[in-house]
């Protein structure tokens, strides 16, 4: 086989750039027309027939359509994105965005999705992951053994509480009202010497004889109320008449003493010749001062100025008592005055 | 020149089927190897034309049916073509497709007594 000469195919290789053929394309038609040529050139033909035979089956319009073709070709695998930046930047940034972009919308929905049934589905999965214990589920046993307390417990010493002494009583029940032949002669009330000695109660008990029984006093209801009830208290009433009416110290004796003691007759009186009783009213304090002593029936004379202030001098008065408590006590008091 | 040129209006149909079924028939080959062995085998009665041989070829190989590799041969590249798998399933598809295309074209330029008989 007859190997072409280098410039033959450069010569070739010109013609086909002449017409412009696509680069890409340009070693593959070379070497097909080349090898067509050696053929020629075995067969013993001239290279410039052969080469005019070859522009002639190679010619422009054929080349221009096989780079056409061959361009459409490749225009099918462009995208949108190619044929954008086609003059433009790619290292950009942008390109690889909007080339990668289907795939980022697919991976987020799928993402997206996944992270919605997840969300959707947990419960039923948490439940299926832990299921609910049944009822009849034996989770563990337990083997319980009786601890005997008694015996890590310390003996607590018994605090034997003795009986209150109880005090000595006699049957006395309130009198029925009873037919003639239903009266028990038994139950008769007890006597006064036997009450002296023992309490009344439901029944007769041999008891402690000398007890009193004192009676813890009623819880009071609210301190509030007995701080105003002392209020009221220090507005104390003036009596007339109380169950201990009040008393100088020492007894009627006793005032009779200090009145002859301080009484003086008065001068005037004394000369007029005057004699008679004078009224001195006074109360008695709840601390057994005397106050507003004032003479209620006067007789003149000095004698009742006197008698007042006699009576003033009286301080030591045993109070009189309504209930328990001293109280103030209007009182009379006569003091008589008499010549020899 | 003329029998050529309606040779060339049916090869136009059938040329994907004849390059892949020699493709499938031979290892690798180049563009013009293609061109002469049918012209050989059909003793010159078609003659593939580079200008129709190669956009099909190149169809082929973006379709993914056929593989290429240059060699650098006397100073020239050779750009040899080889059948893909995919590329055999569709030889053999191809292949099958136009034979009994061929049979239906038989029965309908056969004389109607000859195909009745």
């Amino acid at each position: 086989m007859k190997r072409l000469q280098k410039d033959r195919i450069d010569l070739i290789n010109e013609y086909l750039k002449s017409n412009k053929l696509d680069s890409e394309l340009l070693p593959e038609i070379l070497d097909h027309l080349a090898c067509e040529a050696e053929e020629r050139l075995w067969d013993g033909k001239p290279f410039e027939q052969i080469f005019t035979n070859i522009k002639e089956a190679a010619d422009g319009q054929i080349l221009l359509d096989l780079s056409v073709d061959h361009k459409n070709l490749l225009a099918m695998e462009k995208s949108l994105n190619d044929i954008v930046f086609e003059n433009r930047n790619k290292l950009y940034g942008a390109y690889d965005l909007r080339r990668g972009y289907g795939q980022t919308i697919q991976r987020s929905v799928m993402m997206g999705v996944a992270l919605f049934l997840m969300i959707v589905m947990f419960p039923n999965l948490y439940a299926r992951l832990v299921p609910d214990p049944k009822p009849d589920d034996i989770a563990y046993i337990v083997e319980a053994n009786p601890i005997n307390i008694r015996e890590m417990l310390p003996k607590l010493p018994v605090q034997e509480v003795e009986p209150s002494p109880a005090p000595k009583t006699i049957r006395s029940l309130p009198p029925e009202v009873l037919p003639d032949d239903q009266v028990e002669i038994e139950n008769l009330p007890p006597l006064m010497e036997e009450l002296e000695k023992a309490q009344p109660a439901a029944r007769t008990l041999d008891g402690i004889e000398d007890i009193t029984i004192i009676v813890p006093p009623a819880p009071e209801t609210g301190s509030a109320k007995s701080a105003i009830a002392e209020v009221e208290v220090k507005k104390e009433e003036t009596f007339l008449n109380v169950e201990q009416a009040p008393q100088y110290q020492g007894g009627v004796e006793a005032m009779t003493a200090f009145l002859q003691k301080n009484l003086r007759y008065p001068s005037q009186a004394l000369r007029a010749g005057i004699q008679g009783r004078v009224f001195v009213q006074f109360t008695v304090g709840s601390d057994g001062k005397v106050e507003n002593a004032t003479a209620l029936k006067r007789i003149g004379f000095g004698c009742d100025e006197e008698a007042v202030r006699v009576v003033k001098l009286m301080q030591s008065w045993l109070p009189g008592r309504q209930a328990g408590v001293p109280v103030r006590v209007r009182f009379t008091l006569p003091i008589a005055f008499q010549l020899n | 020149m003329e029998n050529n040129t309606t040779s060339n209006e049916y090869v136009r149909g059938t040329l994907k089927t004849i390059v892949l079924n020699l493709l499938a028939e031979h290892e690798r080959m180049y563009g013009y190897e293609i061109t002469q062995e049918v012209k050989e085998r059909t003793g010159g009665a078609i003659a593939l034309t580079f200008g129709a041989l190669y956009p099909v070829l190149h169809k082929l190989e973006q379709e993914g049916m056929l593989i290429t590799e240059s060699v650098e041969v006397d100073g020239r590249l050779r750009k040899y073509y080889s059948l893909t798998t995919p590329g055999n399933e569709a030889a053999r598809n191809k292949t099958n497709d136009l034979e009994r295309f061929m049979e239906a074209v038989r029965l309908l330029l056969a004389p109607r007594n000859l195909a009745t008989e």
